[in-house]
C-alpha cells in the first residue's frame, strides 16, 4: 500500500531520486519564481521582451515602494483583514455551537439537519452567483465589506459545522455526562467542558478558514467593486491601466498579497495539517 | 418623411427655447449635480476630480457629487446605474456603443446643445455622436491610430513613409528580404486585428461603406468585402506579420519592434508611452498615416472617442447641460488632454495640444486629413455581438487565410441573426 521507503531502494534509484527532486521542484515552482522575478524588474524589461532573463536593473525597492505608497494596496490589505477576521470569528463561533448541538443532543431531525449542512458543501458555489448578487443588492449590502462577511460566514458555516460536529462526536461523552450529574447548566458545559477540549479543532479551523477567505477571488469580484470594499485579491487588477498591464507592479502586489496566508501557514503549520486531516477518520 | 420633418421641427423649436433659457440662468445653477465616471486609472481619475472641483467652484450654489467606478466594472454597471435612480451625467463611448442606451431611452437627446454655435468646433466627431438623426452625448478626448514605425530601420534600408499600397508592399518586401518582419501584432485578445480590418476596409471601400457594414446594412459575402480581404491577404501571403501572433497580447507584441525584429505596428497612440519605456527615442520612432489603397476614397481614421452623456432620468438637467458645455470648451479640453492629464487629443478644434510630435501629427491628421470620417474602432462601431464574432473571424483569417469563405459565411449568418 505504501511506497517502499527510499532507504531500502537501490543506490542508483536513490541517486536519480535526489537529482530529479530538485528539478521537479523548480519546474513546480516556476510560475512563482517568475512572479518573484517579475516583481523586481523595471517596466522596460517587459517592453523589451526580457521576461525570463536577469532584470536589467534592480527595481525591488521602486516596485514595492509604489505598491505600498502610490497605490490603493494598503487599503485593499486592510479590507482583506476586515473581511477575513470577522468571517473567521463568525464562522467558527457559529459552527462550534451548531456542532455542539448536532454532536451532543439527540433530537428528531438531527441527522437530517446534519445532512443538509453536508449537502450544502456539494453545491458548486458558482451557481449561486446571480441570486447572491441580487440578494446583496436588494439588501443594500452590495459593494460593502459587511455584505461579503455575511455571505462568507453563511457559506463557510456549512463546512465548519461538519468539521466541528465530527470533532465533538469524537470527544469522550462521559465527560459531558459527568458534568450533567454535577448539575451544571448546559451552556456552561459547552463553555467550560467542551470548548477547552476543542482548542486543536478551533485553531485548525481558524487557520483553514483564514486562508480560504483571504484567497477568495470569486466573491470579491462578484460582490464588491472599488477600493472601498474590495479585498486585495481583487484589488491587484488595479494595476491594469486602461491600455497597459503593469506586470511588474502586479507581481509585486501579488507577492505582498500572498504573504499573510503564507506566514499563517508557517506559523501554524501544525494546526494546518491537523485541520486537513481532522475529521477525516471519525 | 412627414414625421421626420415634424420631429426635427419640434427639435429645432425646443432647441431654441432651451438654449435661450439655459443662457439666461446659466449662472444661477443650484441643487446637486451627480456625475458617475469611469475614469478610474490614476491620471484620468485626477483629471475627472479636477473637472468636478472646478465646475463646483464655478457655481457656488451647486453641489457636484462625483462617483468614480472602475473602468471595466462600469461597462456592466452602467445598465443598473441608468435604470434606477440615475445620476445626471455619465461617461460612456461614442458610436454604436451608445445604441442600447439610446434604444432603451436611457440617454437624453441633447441635439439642442449641438445646435449651439460653440459646438461647431466639435464637428469631427458629430457623426460619431449621432444615432437616429439626433446627438446623445459629447466627446472629451480621443486619440489617433496609425502606423508607428522604426525610423532607423527604414533609414538603414533606404525606405521612406509609404503613401499608397504599392509603396507599402514594396517597403515590406525590402524588409522581408533582409529578415525583418514588416508588422508586429498580437491578436490574442482579437481587437488588434479589428484595427487592420477597419483600415483596409475603409481604404478599399470608403468610410460610408464601412459604416454601412457596421450597421449591418451590407452582407459580409458582398464582393467589396471580399476585395478588402484580398488586399489584406496580399500582406499575409508575403509573411508580413510576425509568426504566432495569436499567442501574444498587444503588449507582448511590443518587444518584436523594440528589438528590431519587426519594423512597424498599426496601433493607437497609447503605444508611444510603451515604446519610450522600452528605450526607443523619438529619433528611432515615427508615425505615418495608413496609406491609400483605393485613390477614389478619402482617408477615414480610427479615433476612439470617450464621451459624457446625460441620463434621461437626470434630476438636474440644466446643470448637466452646463457641465457638458464646460467639458467641451476649448480651454478645458486643452487642459484635460495635456501631457500631465490624459496625454491624448482634445476634440475641440480650437484647443491647443502638447508639444509632442505624435500628438501634433495626430491632431493635424484628424483635424485636416480625415475627410472620409472618424471611425470609432471595430468593437465600438459594430454591434457588440457582431464585433465579438467578427473579431474571432478576423483573427482566424490572419492565421488560416484559406478559411475565408467559411468565415464570411459565418459572419453573414451572425449578421442576419442580429440585424433582422
Amino acid at each position: 500500500m505504501f511506497p517502499t521507503p527510499l532507504a531500502k531502494t537501490s543506490r542508483s534509484w536513490q541517486i536519480s531520486y535526489q537529482v530529479l527532486l530538485p528539478i521537479m521542484l523548480i519546474i513546480w515552482l516556476l510560475p512563482l519564481i517568475a512572479v518573484a522575478n517579475f516583481s523586481i524588474k523595471p517596466e522596460s524589461d517587459f517592453v523589451n521582451g526580457n521576461y525570463w532573463g536577469i532584470p536589467s536593473s534592480f527595481e525591488a525597492f521602486n516596485n514595492y515602494g509604489k505598491v505600498f505608497f502610490e497605490s490603493n494596496m494598503p487599503r485593499y490589505l486592510w479590507n482583506s483583514l476586515f473581511i477575513t477576521i470577522p468571517t473567521v470569528i463568525g464562522a467558527v463561533a457559529l459552527s462550534c455551537m451548531a456542532g455542539f448541538a448536532l454532536g451532543v443532543y439527540k433530537f428528531k431531525g438531527n441527522l437530517m439537519i446534519f445532512f443538509i449542512f453536508i449537502a450544502g458543501n456539494f453545491v458548486p458555489f458558482q451557481i449561486l452567483m446571480v441570486p447572491v448578487r441580487d440578494l446583496t443588492v436588494s439588501m443594500n449590502l452590495y459593494d460593502t465589506k459587511t455584505g461579503l462577511v455575511l455571505f462568507h460566514i453563511a457559506f463557510q458555516t456549512g463546512f465548519c459545522t461538519l468539521f466541528m460536529r465530527n470533532f465533538i462526536r469524537a470527544l469522550p461523552f462521559p465527560l459531558i455526562e459527568a458534568a450533567r450529574v454535577e448539575g451544571i447548566a448546559e451552556w456552561k458545559i459547552f463553555l467550560y467542558v467542551v470548548l477547552p477540549l476543542m482548542k486543536p479543532a478551533l485553531a485548525a479551523l481558524a487557520v483553514l478558514i483564514f486562508t480560504f477567505i483571504w484567497n477568495d477571488y470569486f466573491w470579491a469580484v462578484v460582490l464588491t467593486q472599488g477600493p472601498d470594499a474590495q479585498p486585495v485579491t481583487a484589488g491587484i487588477t488595479e494595476f491594469n491601466s486602461q491600455f497597459r498591464a503593469a506586470y511588474h507592479l502586479m507581481s509585486a502586489g501579488s507577492i505582498v498579497a500572498a504573504l499573510p496566508p503564507v506566514a499563517m501557514f508557517f506559523l501554524m503549520q501544525k494546526h494546518f495539517i491537523a485541520g486537513l486531516t481532522l475529521g477525516a477518520v471519525k | 418623411m412627414h414625421s421626420i420633418l415634424k420631429t426635427s421641427l419640434a427639435a429645432l423649436v425646443t432647441a431654441g427655447v432651451v438654449a435661450s433659457s439655459a443662457a439666461a440662468d446659466g449662472h444661477g445653477l443650484s441643487g446637486e449635480l451627480n456625475i458617475s465616471s469611469d475614469m478610474s486609472n490614476p491620471a484620468p481619475r485626477a483629471v475627472m476630480e479636477g473637472l468636478a472641483a472646478d465646475f463646483d467652484a464655478l457655481h457656488p450654489n451647486l453641489t457636484v457629487n462625483l462617483t468614480i467606478v472602475d473602468r471595466e466594472a462600469w461597462k456592466t454597471q452602467i445598465r443598473n446605474s441608468l435604470g434606477a435612480n440615475p445620476p445626471d451625467v455619465v461617461n460612456w463611448y461614442a458610436a454604436n456603443r451608445m445604441r442600447p442606451f439610446v434604444d432603451a431611452g436611457l440617454f437624453a437627446d441633447i441635439s439642442d446643445l449641438w445646435a449651439e454655435p460653440e459646438f461647431e468646433a466639435l464637428a469631427s466627431t458629430k457623426g460619431a455622436m449621432t444615432l437616429d438623426g439626433a446627438q446623445w452625448g459629447v466627446p472629451y478626448t480621443y486619440y489617433q491610430w496609425g502606423v508607428y514605425y522604426r525610423k532607423d530601420i527604414f533609414a538603414e534600408y533606404g525606405l521612406s513613409e509609404p503613401t499608397n499600397w504599392e509603396e507599402e508592399k514594396a517597403n515590406c518586401q525590402t524588409l522581408l528580404d533582409n529578415g525583418i518582419k514588416c508588422y508586429t501584432i498580437g491578436t490574442k485578445f482579437l481587437w488588434t486585428a479589428g484595427g487592420w480590418f477597419d483600415y483596409i476596409n475603409s481604404r478599399t471601400n470608403g468610410y460610408d461603406f464601412h459604416v454601412a457594414l457596421a450597421r449591418g446594412e451590407i452582407e459580409w459575402t458582398d464582393p467589396r468585402v471580399a476585395q478588402t480581404f484580398a488586399n489584406w491577404r496580399e500582406l499575409i501571403d508575403m509573411g508580413a506579420f510576425i509568426d504566432d501572433h495569436q499567442t501574444y497580447s498587444w503588449q507582448e507584441a511590443l518587444p518584436f519592434m523594440v528589438n528590431g525584429e519587426a519594423a512597424s505596428y498599426l496601433m493607437g497612440n497609447f503605444s508611444v508611452a510603451a515604446f519610450r519605456d522600452g528605450g526607443l527615442t523619438d529619433d528611432q520612432l515615427d508615425f505615418y498615416q495608413f496609406p491609400v489603397i483605393n485613390p477614389d476614397v478619402d482617408y477615414a481614421e480610427d479615433a476612439p472617442t470617450d464621451t459624457f452623456h446625460i441620463a434621461s432620468g437626470a434630476q438636474n438637467m440644466d446643470a448637466a447641460k452646463e457641465f457638458l458645455r464646460f467639458v467641451t470648451s476649448a480651454d478645458v479640453q486643452t487642459e484635460i488632454n495635456s501631457g500631465s492629464g490624459l496625454g491624448q487629443l482634445p476634440v475641440n478644434a480650437n484647443s491647443s495640444i502638447d508639444d509632442d510630435k505624435f500628438l501634433q501629427e495626430g491632431f493635424e491628421m484628424l483635424s485636416n486629413n480625415a475627410g472620409g470620417g472618424i471611425m470609432q474602432f471595430f468593437d465600438r462601431d459594430f454591434d457588440a455581438e457582431m464585433a465579438s464574432v467578427g473579431m474571432e473571424g478576423l483573427q482566424e483569417f490572419m492565421v488560416f487565410p484559406d478559411n475565408l469563405d467559411d468565415i464570411l459565411a459565418r459572419l453573414e449568418e451572425t449578421r442576419q441573426r442580429i440585424y433582422n
